[in-house]
């Protein structure tokens, strides 16, 4: 049996060079996010640090570590994926030659052994190819992630033995997963079948797709409905709307049989005038399998990336207008506290109210709704100082409960969370973190505030905590409030001339704040993303090289029939073509679902339908696709009709 | 257990049916037939007679939907999957006129492939002997696609040869053959019958094979309309023609 698999998986390794680089891939990045994770779990925290920037390098190593451990999942997933995908082709091709091993005294469970042998080699395969690869990897995404400033310069990631055996086993189960549907598939070949001369396809829509598929869209339908229900604020709308992202793709997906088919009809009434077009078109109708298979990554791609980077986006640009509503003032002004507080000394300037950030770690007691149990919630950052007169004066705010009124001596304000809940009248410790200046003291909550999409100022303490020599060098922003009829730009220009700090109009430093959380979003998505790009490629790539070269004997035929090599290749093109274009708009229909989501839950918030449709975004992964199926489709083709027609059409199997 | 006095195969009154309602095709009506140990038949008619529908129900790879069919003393009709596969791999060979061999595997390869599924070890030595035999003793390592048709097809008759299976179904072994390669077909399929008491049921359009069979049956429209035992090929050939004749006289009436 053992010998029977390796010759089928010698026989057909071009069938398998996709998947055994896609287990190849998984493993590497297997290994590779296991030994940062290994490095980052233990990590070295260099000597003499303040305990807040300790604090802050911890964060950023369990940051670097849960990055890494979706990107690993990500890859063992998608791998799977590519495999079953492969494997069903690989079964649909040999229909016949599993049919004749039946014929000749086969038992159902041999036939099944024989795939999971295949899948066996193509894991061994792929692990053995992997192991260097893991190497290079582990460059490329400690690059990355200092780029991003996850990790610091020079961190090193030493290698392990287990990495490897882990990575390997990894990619052994990955391709056993992805044979096992395959190979049940296999074993309900009919010995029959080796007699017939037209050997029947198989079904493409089979019971689990049938189920898994529909579950999905039913789930996708769910959580549309739940994120445009009148309950869902911006954060409900948000998750259920990413939600909706990842089922609807995956739905899509897998009812891509159905879905892709009807999609070309559509389109085949538009196009479809020349003889080539119209080969064309009816061959992506017939061939159902390659078509489906090709659009399938298409639409998990589109509507993850682009469903993903929407919903991050929108929430950014959400919160950027969230401030701009809730910030009543005309200038913004960055500095630092002692320069901030000499702002309110200016001809023109009525009202100042200054945030200082304090360097402080405030450890919280709170309730998670759970009587027995208590937790310790500890924040680092966005904890600020302020004049609270000025601070109400200056934002359009309320407390939920409690009043920032009372917020001076021994006080705190702090932010609700979905998460938890904090009461009124709670004591809270709070730590001081700068060399001159550590002390520990612990206020008392005096008012709970909404919380915001930006979350940044989740933190408020009185500004006479501190002394003014304190606070001087702290980093600080100034919300200012100009006299009914001073000129913005002389103040700005007093300011500027003073040396008070870098102003802006509240809008200006609002797109700001969204500019910076829309990096930091995107280099997370390129991350995690930029990897499912990459499977998707490779899935597309695959699905187009295996399925031309099962096409030979068709272009064969077209060719005898008096079809020109050009032409088959350009039939071959617009059907490609087609079938990128209804892979893409089909993600696109999950895109415009998430995104409209999103709308509505930032519209009951803030009153206006704030969203960022990433358009650069989804043009650069429609030319990417195309792009790449065009070249794919081109030169898989072009060696499909290397050789002469005839003695294709000809041959005997 | 095995009662040497039955027929290896035997058909009671076994009907088929292709397709429902206006597409209904009865391809077997009511056969009744016997095919005796250690003889070799040949089965003839026209073109859709139902003469491999015949074979495949005989030899349990579709299912009668009437009426029952003895294999060496087993009902299969209503056989298990599994009870199915041990018979084929016990009791039954089967030579296509097509699609005989798995393309990836050498021809030696493909000759012993039978015996290891059924965890037979089997001698080099001894797939080499049966390949000479055939006339191919120097292609054992050629895989199929490098063999002609009509080696092709003497590579699935050593096959056959090697697992010596009690019954043997061929459908058209030599359809695709020139005269000489089927006459070493033909040969061969001789020495199975009275060399080691094989049984063969073998589907035909050449009435030279036929003639090579011990009996020869007629087939038209899914029924057996006549049998002969040991005919000229002359013979065969005016029967058939009849056949046929009467099939255009009753389609014209
Ligand atoms: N799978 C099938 N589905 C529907 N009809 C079928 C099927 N197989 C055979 N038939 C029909 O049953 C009848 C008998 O077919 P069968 O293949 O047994 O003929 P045959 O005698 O072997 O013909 P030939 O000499 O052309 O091979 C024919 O009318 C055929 O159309
Ligand atoms: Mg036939």
């Amino acid at each position: 049996m053992v010998r029977l698999s390796w010759s089928g998986f010698r026989e057909r390794w071009q069938l398998f060079v996709g998947a055994i680089l896609s287990v190849a891939v998984g493993v590497a990045l297997v290994q590779a996010s296991l030994q940062i994770m290994a490095a980052a779990g233990d990590p070295p925290i260099p000597e003499g640090l303040d305990p807040l920037e300790e604090a802050q390098i911890r964060d950023n190593y369990d940051g670097a570590a849960t990055l890494m451990g979706i990107a690993m999942v990500i890859a063992a997933f998608l791998a799977i994926f590519i495999v079953s995908s492969t494997f069903a082709f690989a079964v649909a091709q040999r229909r016949r030659d599993l049919a004749l091993l039946r014929v000749l005294g086969a038992r159902r469970r041999q036939l099944r052994r024989l795939l999971l042998c295949e899948g066996v080699l193509l894991g061994l395969c792929g692990a053995a190819l992997g192991f260097p690869v893991g190497f290079a990897a582990v460059r490329i995404q400690r690059w990355l992630l200092t780029e991003l400033e996850f990790l610091p310069d020079g961190f090193a990631t030493p290698w392990a033995g287990w990495h490897t055996a882990v990575a390997a086993g990894t990619g052994l189960v990955v391709a056993l997963l992805g044979v096992l549907a395959a190979s049940r598939r296999a074993a309900k070949v009919r010995p029959l079948e080796a007699l017939l001369d037209t050997g029947r396809a198989g079904r493409m829509m089979t019971l689990p797709r049938w189920i898994f598929g529909l579950l999905m869209l039913a789930s996708s339908v769910g959580l549309f409905t739940a994120a445009r229900s009148e309950g869902a604020d911006t954060d409900v709308a948000v998750a259920t709307s990413m939600g909706l992202a990842i089922t609807g793709g995956l739905a899509l997906s897998m009812l891509s049989p159905l879905v892709v088919p009807l999609a070309g009809r559509v389109l085949g009434l538009l196009g479809a005038v020349s003889a080539v077009g119209r080969l064309a078109e009816a061959n992506l109708r017939d061939g159902v399998r390659r078509s489906a298979a090709t659009a399938a990554p298409l639409i998990v791609l589109v509507a993850l990336l682009l469903g993903l980077a929407g919903s991050l986006g929108s929430l950014a640009v959400a919160a950027g207008e969230e401030q701009q509503q809730m910030i009543d003032g005309d200038l913004i002004v960055e500095s630092t506290g002692a320069r901030t507080e000499k702002l309110a000394s200016l001809d023109g300037v009525a009202v100042v109210s200054s945030q200082i950030s304090v360097p402080m770690i405030v450890t919280i007691t709170v309730d998670i709704g759970d009587p027995e149990e208590l937790e310790e919630e500890v924040f680092s950052s966005g904890i600020v100082a302020v004049e609270p007169d000025a601070y109400r004066r200056t934002h359009r705010q309320e407390a939920l409960a409690g009043s920032l009124d009372e917020l001076s001596g021994s006080a705190i304000a702090v932010t609700t969370s979905p998460g938890y809940r904090v009461d009124l009248g709670t004591t809270v410790t709070a730590r001081v973190l700068e060399q001159v200046s550590e002390r520990e003291f612990s206020p008392t909550v005096v008012a709970v505030l909404p919380e915001t999409l930006s979350g940044s100022d989740g933190i408020l303490v009185p500004m006479d905590l501190f002394t003014p020599e304190e606070r001087a060098n702290w980093p600080a922003h100034a919300v200012v409030q100009l006299e009914p009829h001073a000129d913005p730009d002389q103040v700005v220009e007093a300011i500027r001339s003073a040396d008070l700090g870098v102003t802006r109009s509240v809008e200006e430093w609002a797109s700001a704040q969204t500019a910076e959380q829309q990096d930091e979003n995107v280099g997370v998505l390129v991350v995690l993303m930029g990897l499912s790009g990459l499977y998707a490629a490779m899935a597309v790539v695959n699905a187009v090289v295996i399925s031309s070269a099962e096409r030979k004997r068709e272009f064969a035929t077209a060719r005898v029939t008096g079809l020109t090599r050009q032409q088959v290749v350009r039939s071959a093109l617009i059907e490609a073509w087609a079938v990128t274009a209804i892979g893409v708009c089909l993600g696109g229909v999950i895109v415009a679902g998430t995104m409209t989501g999103i709308a509505g839950g930032i519209e009951r918030t803030l009153g206006a339908a704030v969203v960022d449709v990433p358009w650069e975004l989804a043009g650069a992964v429609a030319g990417g696709a195309f792009v790449v199926i065009t070249v794919a489709t081109w030169a898989s083709v072009r060696a499909a009709t290397r050789i002469a027609p005839i003695a294709l059409v000809s041959a005997r199997e | 257990m095995l009662a040497t006095d039955h027929a290896a195969v035997e058909l009671r009154g076994v009907t088929k049916d292709y397709g429902r309602g206006q597409a209904r095709v009865r391809a077997l009506d009511g056969v009744d037939v016997d095919f005796p140990t250690g003889s070799w038949t040949a089965v003839m008619g026209p073109s859709g007679s139902g003469k491999s529908t015949l074979l495949h129900c005989a030899a349990g790879l579709e299912r009668a939907d009437t009426g029952q069919v003895v294999l060496r003393g087993t009902e299969i009709t209503r056989a298990p999957d599994a009870a199915l596969t041990e018979l084929r791999r016990a009791d039954i060979g089967f030579v296509f006129q097509n699609f005989n061999l798995i393309g990836s595997l050498t021809a030696e390869q493909n000759v012993a492939l039978p015996l290891r599924l059924a965890g037979v070890r089997v001698s080099k030595r001894e797939i080499r002997a049966t390949l000479t035999s055939v006339g191919l003793g120097d292609r054992a390592r050629h895989r199929p696609r490098e063999l002609s048709g009509g080696q092709q097809q003497r590579v699935a008759i050593a096959r056959a040869m090697v697992a010596r299976p009690p019954v043997l179904f061929a459908d058209e072994p030599t359809g695709a053959l020139d005269s000489s390669s089927a006459r070493v077909v033909l040969d061969l399929l001789r020495e199975m019958v009275t060399d080691t008491g094989q049984t063969i049921v073998m589907v035909t359009h050449d009435p030279l094979a036929a003639s090579s069979a011990d009996s020869v049956l007629f087939l038209s429209d899914g029924r057996i309309v006549d049998r002969a035992a040991r005919p000229s090929a002359k013979d065969v050939a005016d029967m058939l023609a009849g056949l046929e004749d009467g099939e255009r006289h009753g389609r014209e009436a």
